[in-house]
């Protein structure tokens, strides 16, 4: 037989290139045209009317999606600084110590092997206003005598919630900055000690910087993280109350699958993604300049 | 500009004591080298003068001053690494100017200190680069440069020339003399390398497993070893050191073979003791191709078959049998000679040393 044949090459990529195409590509495409229509789960026609950009100018002029796009905003921002310090302070502790340091790197991992489900729940038990180990505590210790409603109320909510977030993934900055703090040299910092340093102007000028790439590879690990943060929120407060916790991921999943409005909800899940993609794109960049600083050869 | 006086001086890990209770007086601006062997102590003593490692036991005094306790940068001192310890993303300028900044210089001051620093060193052409960018040799006379900035009361050197190529290194200790002449400072420099000790300082201290085997000028740690460890490390090739019995006025080798007792030991030893005999290459020759160490010499002569010649082109090493292992022995104005060959050798016995071998000390008087 004659004729056109494709190349070995091509032709032993082809059966990963259709997988991927089916698994991936497919549904992503079908969910981005499936953003153009007033798709419902319970009206499957609908897929088929086309209303052009209309889903997203609703999203765009809907204040909730806007105020739980914030929310998830200020989230990230505060829980990343926050994880980043204690992480910090946790890593040049535990790189201090002379003794046990194998074992205290495995403690610090503990909160990681926890499914974000049973964080949740974990949580929501100790953050309940009557049985709570949290106001237990602080009414044991005389420090208040009322039940603090802290899963009720919106801002105690979501210092409840961060509360969580920081304790199942501060260890992600606590072992990448831990890492390098063991990968860098010693001599810069005792060159420093000698050159007059204090031991805040040794870790400002000279250990600050050798380990800035590394904590920039956590960041912009944590910020996909916490810009898709759902599991946590949806356990402790699924969003309430009355929206009050709402983040993008929980509005999305409420729209598609409580409201059924897919079309709608694919709409907020595309505009959302920019939001990590800018985090990723700002973070890799960061990190690019620290390498070139320190002349990393990695 | 400093003395540095070290009493007792003991650091110990656990049970394990690297430094064993050392005593050194280090002159206002003198040049000291510590060498020895890895595991000798010396970098230990080093980072402990530099307050980078605690004291175990003991007394530093830098100036006068007690320093045991002070943090590095109470001390007054600089120090310049065998790995450059650089700062990577400080520009070389930065690099220079950093010990200033922390001081809180002001900014002229500082200006004319790097620039200075950097017209002694060379480096007026690379001020804006980065570490990275930089070859061996000028990152370790970066590394100087951020030293001299400083204007310290020592300069601690450990083994800065280390990691540069065999030429570098020749290149840098030149550098490192000349500086020493320009800004007159007392410094302390470790290195294992025996040769640049000798090249370079004033006075050598030989360490061994957390001791001060000897302390010495270049000349007398060459010429009168106190020690069979001295005698050993200084000098290359190194002296040719063979255990020996005396018998009546002479030695008695292992291997029956006999040398005359060199005269100048013979009120020290009686028959029957054990000792090392030691005589450097320079002092054993082929015959009519060595130089002669005057009046005094002391010249033994006698025949032995050559086993390798290594030719260096002014000179040759000539290793000969005798007492049933190679002797070397450095044959000037070479003429070609093949194993085998029979050579009608000079041992000066009057250069010759000679050890005890149940302590290792000299024997001379």
């Amino acid at each position: 037989m004659k004729g056109w044949r494709p190349s070995p090459p091509l032709l032993l990529l082809l059966p990963a290139v259709i997988v991927l195409a089916a698994v991936v590509v497919l549904p992503l495409l079908l969910s981005l045209y499936s953003s153009f229509t007033p798709f419902r789960l319970t009206k499957p026609e609908t897929l088929w009317v086309f209303i052009g950009a209309r889903n997203y100018v609703n999203l765009l002029t809907n204040g909730d999606f806007w105020i739980a796009f914030a929310r998830t905003v200020v989230l990230l921002t505060v829980a990343l600084n926050l994880e980043m310090l204690i992480g910090l302070g946790l890593a040049l502790l535990v790189e201090k110590a002379s003794r046990g340091q194998r074992i205290l790197r495995t403690i610090m991992m503990f909160p990681m092997m926890f499914s974000p489900i049973l964080v949740g729940f974990q949580f929501k038990f100790m953050f309940n206003d009557n049985i709570g180990l949290v106001n237990n505590a602080l009414q044991a210790l005389g420090l208040t005598d009322r039940a603090i409603p802290w899963l009720i109320d919106g801002n105690l909510a979501f210092i409840a919630i961060l509360t969580a977030e920081i304790w199942s993934s501060t260890s992600v900055f606590a072992i990448l900055i831990l890492a390098g703090l063991l990968a860098m040299p010693r001599e810069p910092v005792e060159a420093a000690r000698v050159d007059g340093c204090t031991p805040w102007q040794t870790f400002r000028y000279v250990t600050w910087p050798f380990i800035m790439p590394f904590a920039f590879i956590a960041m912009t690990i944590r910020s996909l993280d916490v810009a898709r943060a759902y599991d946590i929120v949806k356990i402790m407060t699924d969003g309430g109350p009355a929206g009050r916790t709402e983040l993008v991921w929980t509005l999305v999943a409420r729209t598609a699958y409580s409201d059924a409005r897919m079309g709608l909800a694919n709409a907020m899940a595309y505009f959302s993604i920019l939001l990590s993609i800018l985090f990723t794109v700002y973070f890799y960049r960061k990190l690019a300049a620290a390498r070139t600083q320190i002349a990393a050869e990695w | 500009m400093a003395t540095v006086s070290l009493k007792k001086l003991t650091k110990s890990y656990g049970p394990v004591a690297v430094v064993q209770g050392i005593d050194l007086e280090v002159a206002d601006r003198e040049f000291i080298a510590l060498v020895g062997p890895s595991g000798c102590g010396k970098s230990t003593t080093l980072r402990m003068i530099a307050g980078l490692e605690d004291i175990s036991d003991g007394l530093i005094e830098i100036g006068g001053r007690k320093v045991n306790d002070l943090p590095p940068r109470s001390r007054n001192i600089s120090m310049v690494f065998q790995s450059y310890a650089l700062y990577p993303h400080m520009t070389v300028r930065e690099n220079l100017g950093f010990s200033l900044k922390i001081a809180g210089a002001e900014k002229e001051e500082m200006d004319r200190r790097v620039a200075e620093a950097s017209s002694i060193l060379g480096l007026d052409q690379l001020l804006d680069r980065r570490p990275s960018q930089l070859s061996g040799g000028q990152r370790q006379r970066v590394a100087m440069g951020r030293a001299i900035v400083r204007d310290p009361d020592v300069f601690l050197f450990d083994e800065p020339l280390s990691n540069l190529d065999a030429k570098l290194r020749t290149q840098m200790r030149t550098e490192i003399k000349k500086l020493h002449a320009k800004v007159q400072s007392t410094v302390i420099y470790v290195t294992h390398d025996q040769v640049e000790a000798m090249t370079l300082a004033d006075r050598i201290v030989i360490m061994r497993d957390g001791f001060i085997e000897q302390v010495g000028t270049p000349d007398e740690v060459f010429r009168r070893p106190q020690t069979r460890f001295v005698a050993g490390f200084i000098g290359s090739p190194p002296m040719n050191l063979h255990e020996a019995a005396v018998d009546d006025g002479q030695l008695l080798f292992q291997s029956g073979e006999r040398l005359p007792l060199p005269s100048q030991f013979k009120a020290n030893v009686a028959t029957g003791d054990k000792v090392v005999f030691g005589l450097r290459p320079d002092d054993i020759y082929p015959t009519g191709h060595g130089i002669s160490s005057g009046e005094d010499a002391d010249v033994h002569q006698m025949e032995l078959p050559v086993t390798v010649t290594e030719p260096l082109g002014n000179e040759t090493l000539v290793f000969a049998e005798f007492n049933g292992s190679d002797w070397v022995s450095r044959m000037l104005n070479p003429k070609p000679l093949k194993a085998g060959d029979r050579v009608k050798m000079s041992l000066d016995l009057s250069q010759a040393h000679l050890f005890s071998a149940e302590t290792g000390k000299t024997l001379r008087g």
